[in-house]
């Protein structure tokens, strides 16, 4: 039953607690439902101990603890078992593009030992120090989905490890697979809900031999937009257009052979006019960790992320600037057009400043099909907003899933609330 | 209430909420017609098909068949090769042939709305004029719909390097087994999301064959078409070195658009039916294309130009234009056509391996082959691993059983490769008793929760995929067991 690394020691385990910088889940972080044993933190090596670990009481899975805030706070978990036990890869198989690792391993270190056989796997998430089954189950990712797709396309087998103590696994080895159905599809934004991710099989690609990034200057909402279209229409195939906004700076990324790269970037060049700018590989690289850096965001910042349908509705940039100034906040934006996301850093003012933009812009994205979840927040929203908003569809299947998987509610209780 | 009395009672609600719309087909002769799909050799005669004339007719049907406790099952072109549309005894057949509006293109956000019943081919019709198509390429793709699609993942040439139809579709409107109607992967239909919040339900009804609910509309991704494309067809002097040309591609960091190989069965039967330019004395066959920016695409034709001359090619043909290129394609394309002149019947099966076993896999099923006594033609996705062998064999010589057995061994030396039961046609009925060879009885009941979180009724597409003691009988003979040293991680199964 104990795991390898059993540390009883009370004061260490819930995100609540142990992200104490992050300040923003309420969890207690002492005891459990009254009668039993304080909180618990274990440390699994094996997939067994990890199934042993995960079996009695209510239990928060965490990686490197980079996104134990996404969703909304998880009540009280007796047990928080960490995944950075389960950090090795086990097999890559570089002639078959496919590199099969424990979930706990973090994705800056997985790219690391790709590189040294020329691959990587393509996905660029900001928080490239959390581990990959935590990046499957925060369903995130990078600028370059645009160009690659998430990690749910890149996922060809798993591995999980659910509250019933089943150790299942879906998908295989193989890049090209539909016998039975994908579990790890169900994993991807579970937030740690349904089950472990302990192991992944991933399809790697060849590194490309470079990448090259134009940023145009001072393009505002509607120039965003006709400058993302005329992209997406265009022969230039960019792997990621981001817009920041206050700065009002649009960057675009093309990843490729030497020559090929540098003549994408150049044809992308004549599209977009306006203040120009190319940076090489090396000045690409540091703008786009720059880039990172501002999605991730600070301790006591509120980081909303929205997903709508592909665009930069300018309806939308104007409202997030009419309600920061209502609210006395200020927000920066970063977007997606071709893909639909925004993630949105407030800073300054105080929760109920926060509570007021989210609940604001909220309805503003709403109006429009969209959602709206929270990433962190000031301490203190949660008592005044809730982290998620409108549901998407299926939310009933959801919750079937969730009773059906997990019927006495002990993975991560709360995180969907108040969905289920 | 007997079936019957149940059916009769289907029929009265739907036609009361649908109206005179909606076609219903309950002549015996008019249902055989939809007693199987592409794998012919399973046949259940349904005990009533109906017609939708619009989208909203879905759900009051379903809602009818549940009911009723009628099982039903969705049906798009019927060329699924699994049995994903068979009919369960006497159940109901929702035939989305009717439903084949192209709704929306979107050319700026490359998005394309349509109802299932939209062929694959018509929906990179509708986006040519602006450039796009619909990235995934089903050899079917003319008449197999969209909602056929979406529910076996269907994949094709191409998917190496743009990826499956999981890959493609953003949200699925679909009435589900409940009765109630939702929007995967976003809420409204006409505002999809790459990344709506949740779980990803719609990576699920992806690939679920049919039995998570009936797709009413689905939001497409488009791609941009591709600046360049360069074709080459190269002859090998034996499969090895056409598979040993794959792996030197792939590790050469190249992603073509598609690699597909043809053994000298298969060439043989094509050019006889198409008469696309193939050398019938070849060994193997490999199609190489690669698409993009010019400058890429250009470089990296060179390279692999020169992969193939250096792995033993002895012909190599580089298609000069755009007719040579399609000639190619559909030599390639009608090769299951094709084996009709091989023979009256064949089995296709649709394993995969990894690419780096290719040669093993292509040397154990020609082992299993000639122990059967029985022909097998090699056509496949080479670059993705997926191997199509057709089993070739004569029913009136009563040889169906033993090709059957032959189907299942080569489905499951690829699963004993690491590979897996399928690729790209589902699991259906046709590999349902083979899937203990491939997952545990934990990883069964896993998906069988998923499953009954869909359909706790269980009366949507009921008898595929998963193996039934009806299907398989009680005790299946070699079943998965997991090893001792796998449950401690020391061994790993794929
Ligand atoms: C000559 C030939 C070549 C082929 N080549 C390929 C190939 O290259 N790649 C490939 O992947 N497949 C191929 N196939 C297989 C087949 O074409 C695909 O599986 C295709 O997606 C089936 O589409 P369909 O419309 O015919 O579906 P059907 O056969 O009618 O149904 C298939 C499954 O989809 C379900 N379904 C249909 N519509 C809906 C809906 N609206 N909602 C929910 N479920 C639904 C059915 O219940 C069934 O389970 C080929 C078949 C043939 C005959």
């Amino acid at each position: 039953m104990v795991g390898p690394s059993f540390d009883p020691t009370p004061g260490d385990a819930p995100s609540g607690t142990t992200s104490a910088a992050d300040g923003a889940e309420s969890a207690s972080g002492s005891s459990g439902q009254s009668g039993s044993p304080g909180p618990r933190s274990i440390t699994p090596t094996t997939v067994k101990d990890l199934r042993d670990a995960v079996t009695t009481g209510t239990v928060l899975i965490r990686g490197t603890g980079t996104a134990t805030t996404w969703g909304a706070p998880v009540r009280d978990p007796r047990t928080t078992v960490s995944l950075t036990g389960m950090d090795r890869v086990l097999d890559h198989r570089p002639a078959d593009m496919t590199v099969y690792v424990q979930g706990g391993i973090r994705l800056d270190v997985l790219q690391a030992e790709l590189a040294t056989r020329g691959q990587w796997l393509p996905y660029d998430p900001a928080r490239s120090e959390a581990t990959i089954g935590g990046l499957l189950a925060t369903g995130d990712a990078g600028p370059r989905r645009l160009g690659y797709g998430s990690l749910r396309e890149l996922v060809i087998g798993a591995t999980m490890v659910f509250p019933d103590g089943a150790i299942a696994k879906s998908g295989g080895h193989v890049i090209k697979n539909v016998a039975g159905y994908d579990l790890a599809k169900l994993c991807h934004g579970s937030l740690g809900t349904l089950g472990v991710v302990a192991e992944l099989v991933l399809r790697v690609h060849p590194l490309p031999q470079t990448s090259r990034t134009v940023m145009v200057r001072d393009v505002n909402t509607e120039a965003a937009q006709r400058l993302a279209w005329a992209l997406t229409r265009s022969a230039t195939e960019p792997t990621a257009i981001e817009w920041c906004e206050p700065e009002q700076v649009l960057a675009v990324r093309f990843d490729g052979t030497s020559d090929g790269a540098a003549a994408r970037a150049a044809a992308a060049r004549t599209l977009l006019s306006g203040s120009l700018a190319e940076l090489d590989h090396d000045e690409s690289e540091s703008f786009w960790f720059s880039h990172a850096a501002r999605v991730i965001a600070e301790p006591g910042d509120t980081v909303l992320r929205a997903a709508t349908r592909p665009g930069v509705d300018p309806g939308l940039v104007r409202a997030l600037a009419a309600w920061a100034e209502h609210s006395g906040v200020k927000a920066m934006l970063t977007c997606s057009p071709a893909t639909g996301g925004y993630t949105v850093r407030v800073t300054g003012g105080d929760a109920k400043a926060h509570a007021e933009l989210v609940k604001n812009w909220r309805a503003s994205v709403e109006a429009v099909g969209g959602f709206v979840m929270l990433r962190r927040r000031r301490p203190g929203v949660d008592a005044m907003v809730e982290s998620w908003g409108r549901a998407p569809g299926g939310v009933e299947v959801m919750r079937r899933v969730k009773g059906n998987f997990d019927p006495e509610n002990r993975f991560a209780p709360g995180r969907f609330a108040p969905w289920f | 209430m007997d079936r019957d009395s149940a059916l009769t009672a289907v029929l009265t609600d739907a036609t009361a909420a649908c109206g005179p719309t909606l076609r219903v087909l309950s002549g015996a002769a008019e249902r055989r017609a939809y007693d199987t799909d592409a794998l012919t050799a399973h046949r259940v005669q349904p005990g009533l098909v109906l017609l939708p004339a619009s989208r909203e007719q879905v759900a009051p049907i379903v809602r009818a068949c549940l009911r009723h406790g009628v099982p039903y099952v969705a049906r798009g072109a019927g060329t699924g090769l699994s049995g994903g549309a068979l009919p369960a005894e006497s159940g109901v057949v929702i035939a989305l042939a009717r439903l084949n509006r192209i709704l929306e293109v979107d050319p700026d956000r490359r998005i394309a709305i349509v109802e299932p019943g939209v062929t694959n081919a018509a929906i990179s019709a509708a986006a040519a004029e602006h450039d796009l198509y619909y990235a995934p390429d089903p050899s079917s793709q003319i008449v197999c719909t969209i909602g056929g699609n979406v529910a076996e993942n269907s994949g094709g040439a191409h998917c190496l390097k743009y990826g499956f139809t999981s890959h493609h579709v953003l949200a699925v409107e679909t009435v589900l087994p409940d009765g109630s109607v939702a929007v995967l992967g976003s809420d409204d239909i006409e505002a999809p999301c790459y990344d709506a919040p949740g779980y990803d339900l719609r990576g699920v009804f992806v690939g679920a064959e049919g039995t998570c609910g009936v797709a009413t509309r689905i939001a497409v991704r488009l791609l941009r078409t591709p600046e360049v494309v360069r074709t080459l067809v190269a002859d090998f002097p034996d499969v090895a070195a056409a598979c040993d040309t794959v792996s030197a591609v792939i590790a050469a960091g190249i992603v073509p658009a598609a690699i597909e190989m043809m053994d000298n069965l298969a060439i043989r039967a094509c050019e006889d039916a198409v008469h696309a330019g193939y050398d019938r004395q070849a060994a193997a066959s490999l199609i190489i294309e690669l698409d993009g920016p010019g400058q890429e695409c250009a470089e990296l034709f060179e390279q692999v130009s020169g992969l193939c001359s250096a792995h033993g090619c002895t012909r190599l043909r580089i298609a000069a234009d755009a007719a040579e290129r399609a000639a190619i394609w559909a030599g390639r394309k009608a090769a299951f056509a094709a084996m009709g002149r091989l023979s009256p019947e064949f089995l296709l099966q649709d394993g995969v391996v990894p690419r780096t076993r290719l040669t093993e896999a292509l040397g154990g099923i020609a082992r299993l082959s000639a122990a059967a006594g029985l022909r097998v033609a090699n056509v496949f996705h080479a670059g993705d691993g997926n191997l199509h062998p057709l089993v070739l064999y004569r029913a009136a010589d009563g040889e169906q059983p033993a090709a059957e057995r032959l189907a299942a061994d080569i489905a499951e030396l690829c699963v004993a490769l690491g590979g897996s039961l399928s690729g790209e046609h589902g699991i259906g009925v046709d590999k349902a008793c083979s899937m203990p060879k491939m997952f545990s009885a934990a990883d069964l009941t896993a998906m069988d929760r998923l499953r009954a979180a869909f359909d706790p009724s269980g009366l949507c597409n009921p008898g595929k995929v998963f193996p039934t003691p009806a299907l398989c009988g009680e005790a299946r003979a070699g079943a998965y067991q997991p090893h001792p040293l796998e449950e401690t991680g020391k061994i790993q199964r794929w």
